[in-house]
C-alpha cells in the first residue's frame, strides 16, 4: 500500500457506527456492549420486580453503587499503565477507621487524604525505583494497611464526623448528595484523564508496555516515572474518596467494609471495556462497569439472593470479562 | 576487587530465607531459649506443612512467571466436603481420591486461562478463589460445618522413623519436586519458559502446555495442603486457609524463586516456610497480636520483592 | 564552516560488549551526512547518544561550541536535535498528533491538553510532507508506510537545528523516498545539519555531501562523498575485501529439500512457488517489509498465509501451521527457525551455554523423560563454534554479540536440523564473528543442509547465498544467481514490477 500523497489522497475514514460502537478506531475499548448489559438488566429488573423503578431504590442504587464507582476510577487510572492497585480494598477501609478516631473534620479529612498520598506514593516508588512487580507491591500493602487499621480500630464502630454523615445523606433542591458527588467525582476525574497531559501520558506509557514499546513514551520526554507514581497516588486518594463516603453512609468506621473491594473495582474497570494490559481504556467505560455491578448487587438484593451466593457471582462476572479479553502477554 | 565482587555475586544468590532462617533462630534461641526444643519446634513445623506443600505448587507456577492465589478457595471446599457430612460413610481414600481431583479441575481451569486466554494470573486465580469461598459459604449459610473423620486426626499425630508423618511428607514432596525440576526434560522447560518465554517457544518448548502443567500440579500441591491442613484442625470451618496462598508466595520469594527465576531451587522456599514457622513461634510467644502479624507479614513480603527488584534491575 | 555539532572520543560499553570506541563526529550546517557501517557497527548508538537515549561512557558532545551533556531524551530536543529512530517508535493508541506532540503537548487554560491546536499543527506539518492524513487517525489504523512517514514528520520539529534520520526510507517505495529526499534537501537549504543513515547505496550517493564510516564501534574514517565510489565505499565499511568475508559458494547442489507451491501471502497478494536444495543457501531478498519475514514466519505458524503448500523431501507439512505447535512440528521435521531477536527471541541470557545449547534437543523428548546430559553434543558443538567463553557453564548473557548469535546458531546445529530458516544471521556482531559464523554456515550446507536467509544488508545475502529470490508487495518478483547480484539489480527487480 503505497502512503498517501497529493497524487493518490488517503481515503478519509468514513465515520463508521458500527465501528464507534465496537470501540474501534478509538483508544476507548468495547464499553458499548456492557452499557447495553447494564440497561438490559435495569429493564429485566424494572419488568421483574415492583420495588426496582421505585425512587428510593433509584437513590438507594447510586449510593450503593458510588464507592465503587469512584474506586474504579481510581483503579483505572492505574489499569490504564498495565498495572493493579490491590491495596484499595484496606485504603478504603483505613479511610473510614480514621474518620471515626473522634475529632474535628478539618483534622480528620486532611488526614485520611495525606494518608491515602503516602500510600499511593510508596506503592508507587516501589514499583518504580524498586522494580517491584505492581501486584507484590501493592498486595504486600494491602496487608500492611490492613494491620494499622485493625490496630485503629479491631472492631466496627467510632463516631463519624457529622459534616461527613450530611453530606451522603442529605439532599440539596431535592436531589440526594450523593448525585452531587457522583458529578463532582466525574468532572475531577475527566479533568485528570481528558483535560490535562497527565492522562494522555498515561495512555502513552500503557500504550507502549502493551505493545512491547516500553521506551517510546520516555524517549519523547514523557516523565514515565513521576506519572505512573501519580497513577498509584490518584488511585489511593480515589479509595480514600470512597472511604469518606462509606463512612458516611455506615456511619462508624469498619476494618472490613474495604474487604474485596479492589476486585470489585478490577471487576467493573474490566467489564467497561478497559485492557488490563494498558493503554484502552474510558472514564465512561469505568462508570457504566461500575453500575452494571451495582445493578447486579442490587438485583441480587431485590430478588433475596443469599449474600454468599453474591460473592460467587462476582468471581464468575470478573472470570467472565478478564477472560474474554485476550491479550499478548502471558502470566501475571 | 574483581574476587571481591565475584564474592559478593555469590553471597547475593544465597536465597534471602537461609540468613532469615538464622537469625530468626538465633533470636529466638535468644529470647525464649525454652522454645529450643525438637518436640515443640516439631509441633510448630507440623502445624506449617500445609503451607510447606502449597509453597511446592507456587514456586512451580512462579518460575514459568505466573502466579496462584486459588489455593485457600481449594482448601476451603475440600475441607468443607470432608467436614460438612454430605458424604456420609464415604472412606478416606473417597475423600483423598475427591480431594485430588479437585486439585487437578481447579488447577487445569488456572492453567488453561492462564496459558490459552492469557488472562492475568492474578485475577484468574484470585476470582476462582473467590468463586470457590462464595460458594462453600453459600452451602454452609456461614456456619462452620460438623468434624472431620477421626481417621484424618488418627493419622496425622501419628509419627515415622521419629518425624511427625505430615512433616515427612512434606520433606518427601519436597525431594521428589527436587528431583522432578532438577532431572526431568519438564525442569528444562521450567527453566526456559522463566527465563524467556519467546526464546523457549523458538526452541520447540511447548510453552503453553509447560504453564498449564505448572498449574496442575500447583492445584494438585493445594489439594494435598488441603487434606493436611484439614486433619491439622480436625473440624470444619469457613475460614481455614484463606491467608495461605499469600504466605505461600511470600515463602516462595523469601527463598529466592521470583517469578521467572529459580536460583534459590526448592530448599530456597523450604526454609522460607521454615522461617515463617520460626517466626509465627516468635510472634505468639512475644505476643504479638493479629494486626502486627498482619503488618509484620506484608513487610517481610515487601522487603524480599524489593531484595529481587533490586537485585534484577538493569545496571 | 564551523560545526554545529561536534561530537569527540565519545565511547560507550553495554555491560561487557564494547560498542563504541572512541569515536568522533562534527557536523556542519547545511549539510547531510552519511553515516554509514554494517549492523553493529555502532551508528545506532551514536545517533542515540547525540540524541540523550544513551550517555557515554566517555567523550564530549559540543553545540555551536557549548559542552552539552544530555540526560535524557528532552535534553537533546531542548539543544534542538530531533530524531527519526530506526524501530518504530509511535504508539499505536494514540493517534497521529498525540504521537507527533508526545511530551510536548500544545497546553491551555489550567492545563488543559488543546487538542484543536494539537490537531491543526500536526496537519501542517504532515502537509509539509505531502500526506492528507487526518491527524486525528489512531496510528493503530495506519499502514507501514503511513507510519514511516508520520514517523518522520513526527521527527522533523520545525525548530531543531540538527536531524537524525536513522533508516528512514527502509519501508519505503522509491517515489516515497524521492519526496523524503525533496525534505532534506529543503532542510539542508535552510542551513539544517542532517545525519543520514541508510543501507541503500544509491541514496547515499543521490543526497550526501559528507560520510563517516564506522567499523565494530571505531571510526574507520569521514571523508567527502564526492571523492567515493560505491566499491570504495563498502570497503571501509567490511574493512577488508569481500571475497575474503564470504567463504566460497556451493560447487554442486542436491535434490529439492523444501518445496513451496502456490504460495499467497495475504488474500490480495499474487501467489507464487520457490524451492531449496540441498546443499543450497538461498537469501529472499528487496525492500524491508515486503513480505520475507512474514513467509519465514507463516511456516512456523506465527502467520497465516492465505494459501499455499509446503513439502520437505516429499512429505507435506501442516499449513497453516498453528501459533502454538508451529515451530514444535516444524523441528520435528527437522527444519529450524531462527529468530532475528537473538536477545528477546532467541537466547535465554540468564542460563548457562549449555542449556542454551541443549534446549532444542531436550524439547524434541516426552516432557517427563529424563533430561540427558548430552557431554558430546555440547562439547562437539562448543568445539566447532569456537565460542571463546569461560566454558559451558558460564551464561550466556556473559558473552559478546558474536558469541552470543554463534551460541544461538549452535542450538540448531546441535539439534542436527536438515533446513534453517534465518533472519538476520549476523546483526549486531563484529566483523570477526560474522566472517565465522558465514563459514559455519557453509560447513552446515556443505554436509546436506540448506538454508533460506533474510537481512537487511544486501551485501551480506548477495556474499553469503547461492542463489536470490527478490520480494516485492507480498509476492515474489525475481531470481538471480548471487554471483550475477548487485545491489542495484535487486532494487531494480523489485521496483520494476
Amino acid at each position: 500500500m503505497p502512503p498517501s500523497s497529493p497524487d493518490h489522497p488517503a481515503q478519509p475514514m468514513k465515520p463508521s457506527y458500527l465501528k464507534w460502537l465496537l470501540g474501534q478506531g478509538s483508544r476507548q475499548g468495547l464499553w458499548s456492549l456492557p452499557l447495553f448489559i447494564a440497561l438490559a438488566i435495569a429493564l429485566g429488573l424494572s419488568l421483574t420486580t415492583q420495588q426496582f423503578t421505585s425512587t428510593g431504590n433509584l437513590f438507594n442504587l447510586i449510593t450503593q453503587a458510588m464507592p465503587l464507582i469512584i474506586t474504579a476510577i481510581g483503579q483505572m487510572f492505574v489499569i490504564l499503565i498495565g498495572g493493579l492497585d490491590l491495596s484499595v480494598g484496606s485504603v478504603i477501609s483505613l479511610s473510614t477507621a480514621i474518620l471515626a478516631l473522634g475529632g474535628p473534620a478539618y483534622v480528620l479529612i486532611p488526614a485520611v487524604f495525606l494518608l491515602a498520598a503516602l500510600i499511593g506514593a510508596v506503592n508507587g516508588l516501589v514499583v518504580t525505583r524498586l522494580n517491584v512487580h505492581p501486584i507484590i507491591a501493592t498486595l504486600s500493602m494491602q496487608y500492611i494497611v490492613l494491620g494499622v487499621t485493625r490496630i485503629l480500630r479491631p472492631v466496627s464502630g467510632g463516631t463519624v464526623p457529622d459534616i461527613v454523615i450530611a453530606s451522603v445523606s442529605g439532599t440539596l433542591l431535592g436531589i440526594p448528595l450523593p448525585v452531587f458527588w457522583g458529578i463532582a467525582v466525574l468532572l475531577l476525574s475527566w479533568k485528570l484523564l481528558h483535560g490535562a497531559r497527565f492522562g494522555l501520558h498515561l495512555f502513552a506509557i500503557g500504550g507502549g508496555i502493551a505493545s512491547g514499546m516500553e521506551k517510546v513514551a520516555h524517549n519523547f520526554g514523557v516523565a514515565e516515572r513521576r506519572n505512573i507514581l501519580l497513577a498509584y497516588v490518584t488511585c489511593s486518594c480515589f479509595a480514600a474518596l470512597a472511604g469518606v463516603f462509606l463512612a458516611g453512609r455506615i456511619v462508624s468506621g469498619d476494618p472490613n467494609v474495604g474487604l474485596l473491594f479492589e476486585l470489585d473495582a478490577i471487576t467493573a474497570v474490566a467489564i467497561g471495556g478497559t485492557q488490563l494490559s494498558g493503554g484502552v481504556g474510558s472514564l465512561h467505560g469505568t462508570v457504566i462497569g461500575a453500575l452494571v455491578m451495582a445493578l447486579l448487587a442490587n438485583g441480587m438484593n431485590l430478588t433475596n439472593m443469599s449474600p454468599f451466593i453474591q460473592t460467587t457471582v462476582k468471581g464468575a462476572i470478573l472470570l467472565l470479562v478478564v477472560g474474554l479479553q485476550s491479550r499478548k502477554k502471558m502470566g501475571l | 576487587m574483581i574476587l571481591a565482587d565475584k564474592t559478593w555475586q555469590r553471597l547475593r544468590r544465597i536465597p534471602p530465607s537461609y540468613l532469615v532462617f538464622a537469625a530468626l533462630l538465633l533470636t529466638l534461641w535468644v529470647l525464649r531459649p525454652h522454645m529450643m526444643n525438637p518436640n515443640i519446634l516439631g509441633i510448630f513445623i507440623r502445624q506449617i506443612v500445609p503451607l510447606g506443600i502449597l509453597v511446592l505448587g507456587q514456586l512451580l507456577v512462579m518460575r514459568v512467571r505466573s502466579i496462584d492465589l486459588s489455593g485457600g478457595g481449594v482448601i476451603l471446599l475440600i475441607n468443607y466436603y470432608i467436614s460438612s457430612g454430605l458424604f456420609p460413610g464415604a472412606s478416606m481414600m473417597t475423600f483423598v481420591a475427591m480431594a485430588i481431583a479437585t486439585g487437578l479441575v481447579i488447577g487445569t481451569f488456572n492453567g488453561v486461562m492462564i496459558a490459552k486466554r492469557r488472562v492475568s494470573a492474578v485475577i484468574v486465580t484470585l476470582a476462582v478463589s473467590i468463586v470457590l469461598v462464595g460458594f462453600v459459604q453459600y452451602l454452609s449459610s456461614g456456619k462452620p460445618p460438623g468434624d472431620v473423620p477421626a481417621m484424618f486426626a488418627a493419622l496425622y499425630n501419628t509419627k515415622l522413623l521419629g518425624i511427625p508423618t505430615p512433616v515427612l511428607l512434606w520433606i518427601v514432596l519436597t525431594l521428589l519436586m527436587s528431583l522432578f525440576l532438577a532431572r526431568t526434560v519438564f525442569g528444562r522447560a521450567v527453566a526456559s519458559v522463566g527465563e524467556n518465554l519467546s526464546a523457549a517457544h523458538f526452541s520447540g518448548v511447548a510453552v503453553e502446555r509447560t504453564v498449564i502443567v505448572a498449574h496442575i500440579l500447583a492445584g494438585l500441591m493445594a489439594a494435598l495442603a488441603a487434606l493436611v491442613q484439614t486433619a491439622s484442625i480436625a473440624v470444619g470451618s469457613v475460614r481455614v486457609g484463606l491467608d495461605l496462598p499469600i504466605l505461600a508466595v511470600a515463602a516462595t520469594i523469601l527463598g529466592g524463586v521470583v517469578f521467572g527465576r529459580g536460583e534459590g531451587g526448592v530448599w530456597g522456599p523450604f526454609f522460607g516456610v521454615l522461617s515463617f514457622a520460626l517466626l509465627f513461634i516468635l510472634m505468639t510467644t512475644l505476643g504479638v497480636d493479629e494486626p502486627g502479624k498482619l503488618i509484620i507479614q506484608g513487610f517481610i513480603i515487601l522487603l524480599a520483592a524489593i531484595f529481587y527488584g533490586v537485585r534484577s534491575a538493569k545496571p | 564552516m564551523a560545526s554545529l555539532v561536534e561530537m569527540s572520543n565519545i565511547a560507550k560499553a553495554f555491560g561487557g560488549s564494547i560498542a563504541l570506541k572512541s569515536v568522533s563526529l562534527a557536523l556542519t550546517p547545511g549539510s547531510v551526512h552519511a553515516l554509514m557501517g554494517e549492523n553493529g557497527a555502532g551508528k545506532s548508538t551514536l545517533m542515540k547518544i547525540l540524541a540523550g537515549v544513551h550517555q557515554p561512557d566517555a567523550g564530549e558532545i559540543r553545540i555551536k561550541g557549548e559542552r552539552v551533556t544530555f540526560a535524557r531524551p528532552k535534553d537533546a530536543i531542548a539543544a534542538g536535535i530531533s530524531t527519526v529512530f530506526q524501530e518504530l517508535s509511535l504508539l499505536p493508541n494514540l493517534t497521529i498528533a498525540e504521537n507527533m506532540f508526545l511530551g510536548r503537548e500544545p497546553t491551555g487554560w489550567l492545563g488543559t491538553v488543546d487538542y484543536p491546536t494539537m490537531n491543526q499543527l500536526a496537519e501542517r506539518a504532515l502537509a509539509e510532507l505531502g500526506l492528507s492524513l487526518d491527524p486525528r487517525t489512531l496510528v493503530a489504523d495506519l499502514t507501514i508506510a503511513e507510519r514511516q512517514f508520520v514517523e518522520i514528520a513526527h521527527g522533523i520539529k520545525a525548530d531543531a537545528n540538527v536531524f537524525i534520520l536513522d533508516e528512514p526510507t527502509a519501508a519505503l517505495n522509491a517515489a516515497d523516498v524521492e519526496k523524503l529526499n525533496r525534505q532534506i534537501r529543503r532542510l539542508r537549504d535552510a542551513g539544517k545539519a542532517i545525519v543520514y543513515i541508510s543501507h541503500r547505496m544509491d541514496e547515499i550517493f543521490a543526497i550526501c555531501d559528507t560520510v563517516t564510516v564506522l567499523k565494530d564501534g571505531e571510526l574507520v574514517g569521514t571523508k567527502p562523498l564526492a571523492q567515493m565510489t560505491p566499491d570504495r565505499l563498502i570497503a571501509m565499511m567490511v574493512g577488508r575485501e569481500l571475497k575474503d568475508l564470504f567463504p566460497p559458494r556451493a560447487t554442486e547442489l542436491g535434490e529439492v529439500v523444501l518445496d513451496i507451491r502456490d504460495f499467497r501471502i495475504d488474500a490480495a497478494a499474487k501467489s507464487f512457488s520457490l524451492s531449496l536444495h540441498k546443499g543450497e543457501i538461498i537469501a529472499l531478498a528487496g525492500l524491508e517489509g515486503q513480505g520475507q519475514q512474514k513467509l519465514l514466519r507463516a511456516l512456523v505458524g506465527l502467520f497465516q498465509p492465505a494459501a499455499g503448500t509446503v513439502s520437505k523431501g516429499g512429505t507435506t507439512l501442516p499449513l497453516p501451521a498453528s501459533a502454538a505447535s508451529g515451530i514444535r512440528r516444524l523441528q520435528a521435521a527437522r527444519i529450524g527457525f531462527i529468530p532475528e531477536d537473538r536477545k528477546d527471541e532467541g537466547l535465554f541470557l540468564g542460563l548457562p551455554v549449555s542449556h542454551n545449547i541443549t534446549m532444542a534437543l531436550h524439547a524434541g523428548r516426552p516432557s517427563l523423560a529424563l533430561a540427558k546430559p548430552y557431554q558430546r553434543e555440547i562439547a562437539e558443538t562448543l568445539a566447532s563454534l569456537q565460542v571463546k567463553s569461560a566454558g559451558s557453564e558460564a551464561p550466556v548473557a556473559s558473552l559478546s554479540g558474536g558469541n552470543q548469535q554463534k551460541v544461538l546458531l549452535g542450538r540448531y546445529l546441535a539439534a542436527d536440523m536438515d533446513v534453517l530458516l534465518i533472519e538476520e544471521p549476523t546483526r549486531g556482531v563484529d566483523i570477526g564473528a560474522k566472517s565465522e559464523i558465514y563459514k559455519l554456515l557453509r560447513r552446515f550446507t556443505a554436509k546436506g543442509g540448506a538454508a533460506i536467509v533474510l537481512s537487511r544488508e544486501t551485501i551480506e545475502l548477495i556474499g553469503l547465498c547461492d542463489r536470490i529470490y527478490v520480494m516485492h508487495a507480498n509476492t515474489l518478483v525475481g531470481e538471480m544467481p548471487a554471483r550475477e547480484a548487485t545491489e542495484h539489480r535487486i532494487l531494480d527487480a523489485a521496483l520494476v514490477a
